[in-house]
């Protein structure tokens, strides 16, 4: 069986302002210690982005400038990404990354910057940005779980989508519905950094899970011993549920 | 002064009273107080200076005024805000503890540290004799939202003409201030010192050309950002410095190289603090110094009464000796990182992250410290983490590759006072804001039980 994963990270100089590249260091950590041979591939500006090549991808955060650079490269590859994501490629998209996934999302002087339209999914600039420890609860397969992190975001998203997970503490995509993030075939978008993964493993078992079903092999992940990350998760909870 | 201004200031020294007769030490709150009720106080006593030098920028303000009030301080009384208080409320604080009853000031020169975001609502409405800008750097992220913004409030702070400026040539952020500004702009930038530790996987900020968008090209990095940068469309490159410093590692000296239109002068002064970023400190210092009329053989003089600030490797004697070193951002602790590597002692390395306001509360910087390539360079044989995300500094350090087993977590700060390991000559604690004036207070009581 072919035990080999390959996972690129989109524009990784540009688009690293919450520390993602601790997302790819968990990704790959927790499939390496599965036995996965693990590849990663880092697609810089300038650089062919071959969606054939990878079984997830990473898209990170940035400036406001340098999300419209972004945008624009990504502009190129819309059509390749549509139909992988279409057949389940699963995608972490977070903060800008996950704005940039919609219709257009609003910069704060008003300026529409046209997003990949990926989604049906608009981001509207809002007056303050929404900062602070942020924690959700998570639904996979009958189960209830917590994501935890930070948010700091300026937009306003909002979209039909099941999210990934309903409000506990702080604003989540909009400071209005509840809803943090989304969930579309193998799409996890959200606003939750700090970074997500670290303290959160068992998003990353769902993502590496994605993958695997993404190159047609079982999904099934062998446990791992993970207890200072359930610490610090269970720790930083407790710490934002006691924020007032 | 106008009745508002006085009442201001009568109630922020009744506030400074209380706070003594409560045995408390308030840097910030009496001008606090006083800012509320008389929203003028704070120009209407800066504008009674005759002299002032303000210093800001991301990293080493605090080390910078430091150095600046011993180069500066000529017999005649100085002020200067002490302990990092550079909001306005903490300037209003050390001004208003040097004024009389009815707001006259009694010194009329000044040193402040100024934070980059009060910067600008300072220099509205008065006009320094100098700017001093140390670095254009990552910080909290959750204060000012992007680095952009930042510099977005410097180049503001700093676009009065008659205002000297002092900024840094090696940065291409904190150099860009200058750009358009052809009056009274001096820079100084540090030649030979190619630190063969610097890092290409560090964090850069500023390493696109502001004009363009491309990558800068590096001839070389000294640290994050800083370096001998050009872009490669030519629009943008590190300016000849008019203050050119040379640091002799070995010898603990920082020879300076001044620029004169035609000919070039040399002079040398010892260099009390460790690491290359706080040799940028002292430079800037001594440069703007120079700018401000001091002779060489006064800097080289004045230099001994430099007083080094809380938390800026602060020594603390004993067996063993513990070390503390405030560590805010990835660039600057990546700096902190460089100079315990030079450092040949076994050592034990403690992290202490606290996530309140003034330390930051988003902690994800703790990825973009760059432990991956410390780590094996460290001589370290302990690993240890506190504060209130002492968890989360575990997690980073098992993923740069520590044995899980080998991290201690501690829960408290007097049990950080007191570490130490078999064979460990020097203890290192990185702390984040908020703790490091309570360790510095626990550690001075461990070191006097001795
Ligand atoms: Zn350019």
């Amino acid at each position: 069986m072919d035990r080999s994963l390959r996972f690129v990270h989109l524009f990784p100089e540009l688009l690293n302002l919450y520390a993602d590249h601790g997302n790819m260091a968990v990704l790959v950590g927790r499939a390496r210690a599965r036995g996965f041979a693990v590849e990663t591939v880092a697609v810089r500006l300038g650089t062919e982005l071959r969606i054939e090549n990878a079984d997830l991808v990473l898209l990170g955060g940035g400036s406001d400038r340098e999300q419209v650079i972004v945008g624009k490269e990504l502009t190129r590859y819309r059509e390749d990404l549509l139909s992988a994501i279409d057949r389940g490629l699963p995608v972490l998209a977070v903060c800008g990354g996950y704005q940039l996934l919609g219709e257009y999302y609003e910069l704060p002087n008003g300026e529409r910057v046209p997003g990949l339209r990926v989604l049906e999914m608009t981001t509207r600039a809002g007056r303050n940005r929404l900062i602070g420890n942020v924690a959700i609860e998570w639904r996979e397969g009958g189960e209830r779980k917590t994501i935890i992190g930070f948010e700091n975001h300026g937009g306003r998203t909002t979209h039909e989508y099941p999210p990934l997970g309903t409000v506990i503490k702080g604003f989540g995509n909009n400071g209005r519905d509840g809803k943090e993030g989304v969930l579309y075939k193998g799409i996890v978008g959200t606003y939750i950094h700090g970074p997500l993964l670290p303290k959160n493993p068992h998003v990353a078992d769902r993502l590496i899970r994605a993958a695997l079903r993404y190159r047609g092999q079982d999904d099934t992940l062998s446990a791992l011993a993970d207890d200072l990350e359930w610490r610090v998760h269970d720790a930083v909870l407790r710490q934002i549920c006691g924020e007032k | 002064m106008r009745i508002r201004s006085i009442t201001g200031l009568w109630l922020g020294r009744m506030t400074k009273w209380v706070l003594w007769a409560l045995g408390r030490k308030g840097t910030s709150l009496p001008g606090l107080v006083a800012a509320r009720v008389a929203p003028r106080l704070l120009e209407e006593l800066l504008n009674q200076l005759s002299t002032c030098v303000i210093v800001t920028g991301t990293n080493g303000k605090t080390t910078t005024t430091a150095f600046l009030y011993a180069f500066l301080n000529d017999g005649e009384a100085w002020l200067t805000n002490r302990g990092g208080a550079n909001l306005q409320q903490g300037l209003l604080a050390a001004l208003l503890a040097k004024s009389d009853w009815w707001g006259r000031l009694q010194v009329k020169k000044a040193v402040l540290e100024v934070d980059e975001a009060t910067l600008p609502k300072v220099t509205a409405k008065f006009h320094p004799q100098a700017i001093v800008v140390t670095n254009v750097l990552r910080d909290q992220l959750d204060r000012y939202g992007e680095v952009d913004l930042a510099l977005r409030m410097l180049s503001e702070g700093t676009r009065y003409a008659g205002t000297a400026l002092i900024t840094n040539a090696d940065d291409p952020l904190a150099m860009s201030l200058g750009l358009g500004r052809p009056e009274l702009t001096y820079y100084y930038g540090m030649t030979g010192v190619v630190d063969t530790t610097a890092r290409r996987t560090d964090v850069r900020d500023g390493a696109f050309c502001l004009i363009c968008g491309r990558e800068l090209e590096y001839a070389y990095f000294i640290y994050g950002q800083i370096g001998a940068y050009r872009c490669p469309e030519g629009h943008f490159e590190r300016p000849q410095p008019t203050f050119a410093g040379r640091w002799e590692r070995a010898g603990r000296r920082l020879v300076v190289c001044e620029a004169e239109p035609n000919t070039a002068e040399e002079f040398t002064v010892e260099s009390p603090v460790r690491g290359v970023f706080n040799q940028y400190n002292l430079l800037a210092a001594a440069s703007a110094a120079r700018v401000l009329g001091v002779s060489p053989k006064a800097l080289r003089r004045r230099v001994q009464n430099f007083a080094p600030p809380t938390g800026r490797f602060q020594v603390f004697p004993g067996a063993p000796e513990r070390v503390l070193v405030l560590i805010k951002n990835p660039t600057g602790a990546n700096g902190v990182l460089r100079a315990l590597e030079d450092d040949a002692a076994a050592k034990a390395v403690c992290f202490v992250i606290n996530d309140d306001d003034a330390d930051g509360r988003d902690v994800s910087w703790l990825w973009d410290i760059n432990l991956e390539e410390f780590i094996p360079c460290s001589r370290a044989a302990e690993w240890l983490c506190g504060g209130t995300r002492g968890l989360d500094m575990a997690l980073r350090l098992a993923y740069a590759g520590i044995e899980r087993t080998q991290i201690r977590v501690l829960d408290k700060l007097a049990q950080v006072a007191e570490v130490s390991a078999d064979g460990v000559e020097t203890v290192y604690i990185l702390s984040t804001y908020t703790a490091l004036h309570p360790l510095s207070d626990l550690l001075k009581e461990v070191a006097n039980r001795g």
